[in-house]
């Protein structure tokens, strides 16, 4: 557990100092408020709710959290820092769930620093706490296996704009997944919506913390984060 | 380094006192491609070994392996007792490896690096100051303490590089090219830091600079094409493979000596040839090749004695150094 903690801690503080993390919260901080305000219809819809900030910001992870991801294996791979760590006395697996543990840290900040918006919220009026919570749950279990989708693609490759582009694709595809399905063919939706990213979301927003949604989203970061540690082994065989 | 500091940075001694690396019939497929042809070598505590070898030769993956970072298609290896495929936590815990360019993170500090690397080795933490102050005084990075990787030389990242390698007191150094991209006088240094630390710890170099094996290691290993050719000390490696001994003959000599000078050499029964390299007044210096051993020398002296020649100096020429690693490693 020390090990996964050590290198979180260093992730974390890598993740600090590149411009493209200090990019992607400001960017994230500015349109969930622009887009919660603006287009979600705060305003006209006369409730108390953050709804309109849980939709925006699931968005804004397909696009945001990808950018977070994409340098953890792949800028060790490109830089060859990561034979170094790798050769220290540590399991393959401790270094993926450290780099995990490092970005996930960095999103549980970046979400803390939202918490003006149930706080303002409250004071103006009374705001029903259930789907606030679990909103944030849902914005964590959700945001935790896009970047250990990531994770997983960064270990794919040196280059850190194609570790991007194919989790914004992995996980852009399986977030509209049950509404592409539903397109084609209506009946389909609902038993593709398992597999949506979005649709697990919503029951948990609404409040409803449903074991069935949690296991999702934790088979989705277990899997990813397996795949991941099989293909940064694999550079023992080949 | 007392063995009460190497409990503490959690580094087992080996269980018995065998070969601090063993290796036995290493094989490496990438591929098709068969970059180690079964290597086998043993390295004892205290011995700094060369690894010699062209460019792609397998000195870089036979480090991998031993460290590691990729797996062997066949063979074993043992590091400080430890069985490199069973116990490979334990083998890297008592290694300290320098990787080819010393690839840090550049958006560390030195400090802040050196720190991580503790945590990582298991360095408690009432120890580590002492062991980063020691380490930054030991690789001469004092005055470059307040910057970050990224802005250091690259011979100051190297001793960065070396500075995390032996932070935990390893019995074995692997070091790949630690000299490589430095200017000469960095490269004294870091060789000169290498030969103290061989003093107590157990280090395999990898190199394709001849002097610099001559100069810092006490036995060489050269590979070539996957294939170990030549191990032992240069004396022995040149010895073994000087097809004939040669002798440098320098002698001041009468002028109408000097005419018959070469014949007579050439009529002892053991030379095979003489060749005139200088002449400089009545100062002459042959090469004299020949078989015999030291019978060649002392059939030599006798003739110079006969003939009166002023003997100004009589020595074995060795064959050398870069013509043997020549000889063995072009395929």
């Amino acid at each position: 557990m020390g090990n996964i903690w050590f290198i979180g801690r260093r992730e974390l503080a890598s993740l600090f100092n590149s411009a493209i993390a200090w990019f992607a919260i400001v960017v994230f901080l500015f349109m969930v408020g622009a887009l919660f305000f603006w287009t979600g219809e705060f305003f006209e819809v006369g409730q108390n709710t953050m709804r309109g900030f849980f939709d925006q910001a699931t968005l804004l992870f397909i696009f945001l959290l990808p950018a977070i991801s994409m340098r953890l294996v792949s800028e060790e791979k490109r830089t060859g820092s990561l034979e170094l760590l790798i050769t220290m006395p540590l399991r393959d697996v401790e270094v993926m769930l450290g780099k995990l543990l490092g970005a996930f840290l960095f999103l549980v900040i970046t979400l803390l620093l939202t918490a003006a918006y149930p706080i303002t919220l409250s004071m103006l009026g009374r705001l029903d706490m259930g789907p606030v919570i679990g909103g944030y749950v849902g914005l964590l279990l959700m945001g935790l296996s896009f970047l250990s989708v990531g994770l997983m693609a960064s270990t794919w490759t040196k280059n850190q704009i194609v570790a991007f582009i194919l989790t914004l694709l992995i996980c852009g595809f399986f977030y509209f997944i049950d509404a592409m399905a539903g397109a084609f063919w209506e009946s389909a939706q609902d038993t593709v919506a398992h597999l949506s990213f979005r649709a697990h979301f919503e029951n948990i927003s609404r409040g409803v913390l449903d074991t069935r949604d949690i296991i999702f989203y934790l088979s989705v970061t277990t899997l990813a984060v397996t795949i991941g540690t099989f293909s940064l082994e694999s550079r023992r065989w080949t | 380094m007392s063995a009460a500091t190497v409990e503490a940075a959690g580094v087992t001694e080996s269980p018995a006192d065998k070969a601090m690396i063993e290796v036995r019939d290493l094989r490496k497929f990438y591929g098709s491609f068969e970059a180690l042809k079964g290597i086998s070598f043993r390295v004892g505590r205290g011995e700094i070994v060369g690894f010699l070898g062209p460019n792609g030769a397998g000195k870089t993956t036979t480090m991998k392996i031993l460290t590691g970072y990729i797996s062997a298609t066949s063979g074993w290896f043992g590091v400080a007792g430890f069985d490199g495929f069973d116990n490979s936590l334990d083998v890297r815990r008592n290694i300290g490896y320098l990787p080819e360019n010393a690839p840090l993170y550049p958006d560390m500090g030195i400090i802040e690096y050196l720190n991580f690397v503790c945590q990582i080795r298991r360095i408690p933490v009432g120890k580590r100051k002492a062991r980063i102050d020691a380490m930054v005084e030991t690789v001469g990075l004092t005055s470059m303490i307040k910057k970050n990787i990224g802005e250091l030389s690259k011979g100051y990242r190297q001793r960065v590089g070396l500075a995390q390698a032996l932070i935990h007191e390893p019995p074995v150094l692997i070091l790949d090219e630690p000299t490589s991209g430095l200017d000469p006088n960095q490269i004294v240094e870091i060789r000169k830091l290498i030969k103290d630390l061989g003093k107590e710890h157990t280090i395999i170099l990898s190199t394709h600079n001849l002097p610099e094996v001559q100069m810092t290691c006490s036995r060489m290993i050269i590979i070539s094409n996957g294939t170990k050719v030549a191990d032992g000390t240069a004396d022995a490696i040149q010895a073994q493979h000087a097809d004939t001994q040669s002798l440098l003959i320098t002698a001041r000599v009468s002028e109408e000596a000097r005419a018959a000078m070469s014949d007579t050499i050439t009529s002892i029964p053991s030379v095979l040839s003489a060749e005139l390299l200088q002449r400089d007044g009545e100062r002459v210096q042959f090469r004299v090749s020949g078989s015999g051993g030291d019978e060649l020398a002392e059939a030599v002296y006798s003739t110079a004695k006969e003939h009166s020649w002023s003997l100004i100096e009589l020595r074995r020429d060795v064959m050398d150094l870069e013509k043997i690693f020549h000889k063995l490693t072009q395929y």
